[in-house]
C-alpha cells in the first residue's frame, strides 16, 4: 500500500478563519446529515461508499466492514437490540448493486478533521471525493481478487 | 540460524499453531510452565492480547518469556486499547525484543470484560493495522517518517467465516490480504459444512494462494463450554450434532478430544488450508495430545 492509500496527512492545517466557515457549512450539512443519516461528524464522510448508512454509528467505529461479532440475525455484538451497522450497509449496498465500493480499504481516520464540514473537506481536497459511480471493469476485477499482487 | 515462522510459511509446509492465554497476574512462571506443552509440537504459539477485554499480562512481555523458552510466539495486537502512537511504539518494542509475528485484531469490546466502563479507543481497525505493519516493514511510520532500521514483521490476520453477512466476510478477507496479511487464522470451526462453503468461495476469488490460511480448532472440555460459546460469544456457529454428542458423552473430556481430532482430520484435507491453529481456552496441556491423535506429530516429521 502506498502512503496516499493509507492516511490523509498533508493539507490538514485548518486556519481559524476557515474553521469558522467550516462550522457554518456544518450547520447546513447537519440539516440533512443528522436527521437522515445520524451523522457522527467524523469530517471524513464515507456515506457514498456505504450506501448512505453512516458506518461511524458502529460502537467500534470500524471504517472497513463488520467485526467478527455480527449475530445470526444481523445483531450488533455490543448492543444486541440493534442491528450491526455493517449488516445494514451490506444489505443496502447489495440492493444498490454497489458491492464493489466495499472492496476499497478505507483510510485511517484523521481525527483532526473531527467536527469539521466534510463537504468543505472534499472541496479542499483533504479527503477522498464521494464515489459516484463504479465502472463494470472495476466491479469485475475486484470481485475476483486479481488486483492482489504477491 | 533457526527457521522463523515466516520461513516456515514460505516453505509451504503444513503449519501448526497453538494458543496461550497469559495469566491475570504478574507471575511469569505460569507462562514458562505452559510452554512445555508446546515445545517441539507446534511452529508458533499465539499469545492473546487481553482477550475478551479482561486484563492480563501483556502479550509482548509474555512473548518475550516464550522466546526465552525457545518457542516462537505470535503476538496478538488489538486496536481496542491503543491509539496509533501506542500501537507503533509497542510494535517497535516488540520487534526490538525479537517478536516479529503479529496477529492484527480489532479487539473484543470492553463490555465483555472486567472493565466495561473503560473508554474504547479503536483508533485503527484491524485492516488498517495490517496496512500499518506492512508500511513499517517498508521502513515508514504512519506519519510518513522513515525509520533507519525497518522491522521485519510477519503479519497475521483473523477471519470469521461463520458470522453474518457471509459475503462481507469474504470482502474482509480480501481487504486483509490486500493490506498485506501473510497468514490468516480463522475462528474455531464447529460447522464444517459452512467452512467448506467459505473455502470454496475463497478459492474462487483466488485468495487461498496469496496467503496462508490456518483453520482454527477449539477443543472443549464440556457441553457447557459449547453452550456458552453458542449463546454468549457472538459470531460463533456450532453444529447441533456436536452439542448433542457432548451432552450424551460419558467422558466429556475424552469426547472433546475426539471431536477436535475429527474436525482436524476433516479440514486438513480441504484444498487451500495451509495449517491448523489449535486454541484450547485455558486447556493448553491438551495441545500435544490432540496433535498426536490427529497424526500431526512434528517430532516424528523432523526426524
Amino acid at each position: 500500500m502506498t502512503q496516499d492509500e493509507l492516511a490523509t496527512l498533508d493539507n490538514t492545517k485548518i486556519s481559524p478563519r476557515e474553521r469558522k466557515f467550516s462550522h457554518l457549512m456544518l450547520w447546513f450539512e447537519d440539516l440533512i446529515k443528522v436527521p437522515v443519516f445520524r451523522c457522527q461528524h467524523c469530517g471524513e464522510c464515507l456515506l457514498s461508499s456505504t450506501a448512505f448508512t453512516c458506518s461511524q454509528r458502529c460502537p467500534k467505529r470500524i471504517r472497513n466492514g463488520p467485526c467478527g461479532g455480527t449475530g445470526k440475525d444481523g445483531s450488533c455484538e455490543v448492543y444486541p437490540d440493534r442491528k450491526c451497522i455493517w449488516f445494514l450497509i451490506h444489505r443496502r449496498t447489495k440492493r444498490m448493486n454497489r458491492l464493489a465500493a466495499l472492496y476499497d480499504i478505507k483510510k485511517i481516520h484523521n481525527w483532526s478533521l473531527e467536527g469539521t464540514s466534510a463537504w468543505l473537506n472534499v472541496f479542499k481536497r483533504r479527503i477522498d471525493p464521494p464515489i459516484i459511480f463504479l465502472t463494470r471493469e472495476q466491479k469485475r476485477k475486484k470481485l475476483s481478487g486479481q488486483d492482489i499482487q504477491r | 540460524m533457526a527457521k522463523t515462522f515466516k520461513d516456515k510459511i514460505d516453505s509451504g509446509r503444513f503449519i501448526l499453531c497453538g494458543e496461550l492465554g497469559p495469566p491475570q497476574s504478574c507471575n511469569g512462571d505460569v507462562i514458562r510452565k505452559k510452554s512445555a506443552h508446546f515445545r517441539g509440537h507446534v511452529d508458533a504459539v499465539n499469545i492473546t492480547d487481553n482477550q475478551t477485554a479482561i486484563v492480563r499480562l501483556s502479550s509482548i512481555a509474555a512473548g518475550k518469556i516464550l522466546l526465552e523458552e525457545h518457542i516462537e510466539p505470535i503476538v496478538q495486537m488489538t486496536c481496542r486499547d491503543r491509539n496509533r502512537i501506542a500501537i507503533q511504539s509497542d510494535l517497535l518494542g516488540a520487534a526490538a525484543l525479537g517478536l516479529n509475528n503479529v496477529l492484527c485484531l480489532t479487539g473484543d469490546y470492553m463490555k465483555f470484560g472486567n472493565h466495561p466502563e473503560a473508554r474504547p479507543v479503536y483508533d485503527l481497525d484491524s485492516i488498517q493495522l495490517i496496512a500499518a505493519l506492512a508500511r513499517m516493514n517498508e521502513g515508514r511510520l504512519l506519519s510518513g517518517d522513515t525509520m533507519k532500521t525497518p522491522p521485519h514483521f510477519c503479519i497475521g490476520a483473523a477471519a470469521n467465516p461463520f458470522a453474518e453477512p457471509f459475503e462481507m466476510r469474504l470482502i474482509r478477507l480480501y481487504k486483509k490480504i490486500r493490506a498485506g496479511a501473510h497468514f490468516i487464522q480463522t475462528q474455531p470451526v464447529f460447522d464444517i459444512e459452512l467452512f467448506e462453503k467459505w473455502m470454496e468461495k475463497v478459492r474462487e476469488m483466488e485468495l487461498a494462494e496469496k496467503t496462508a490460511i490456518l483453520a482454527g480448532v477449539m477443543p472443549v472440555k464440556s457441553v457447557n463450554a459449547l453452550l456458552h460459546m453458542q449463546k454468549e460469544v457472538p459470531g460463533v456457529r456450532i453444529d447441533e450434532a456436536y452439542i448433542s454428542r457432548m451432552k450424551t458423552a460419558a467422558d466429556p473430556e475424552e469426547e472433546g478430544i475426539k471431536m477436535a481430532v475429527e474436525i482436524i482430520s476433516h479440514i486438513k484435507n480441504i484444498k487451500g488450508i495451509r495449517g491448523i491453529h489449535l486454541m484450547p481456552v485455558m486447556w493448553e496441556s491438551i495441545t500435544p495430545v490432540i496433535l498426536r491423535e490427529a497424526g500431526l506429530n512434528r517430532q516424528n516429521e523432523e526426524k
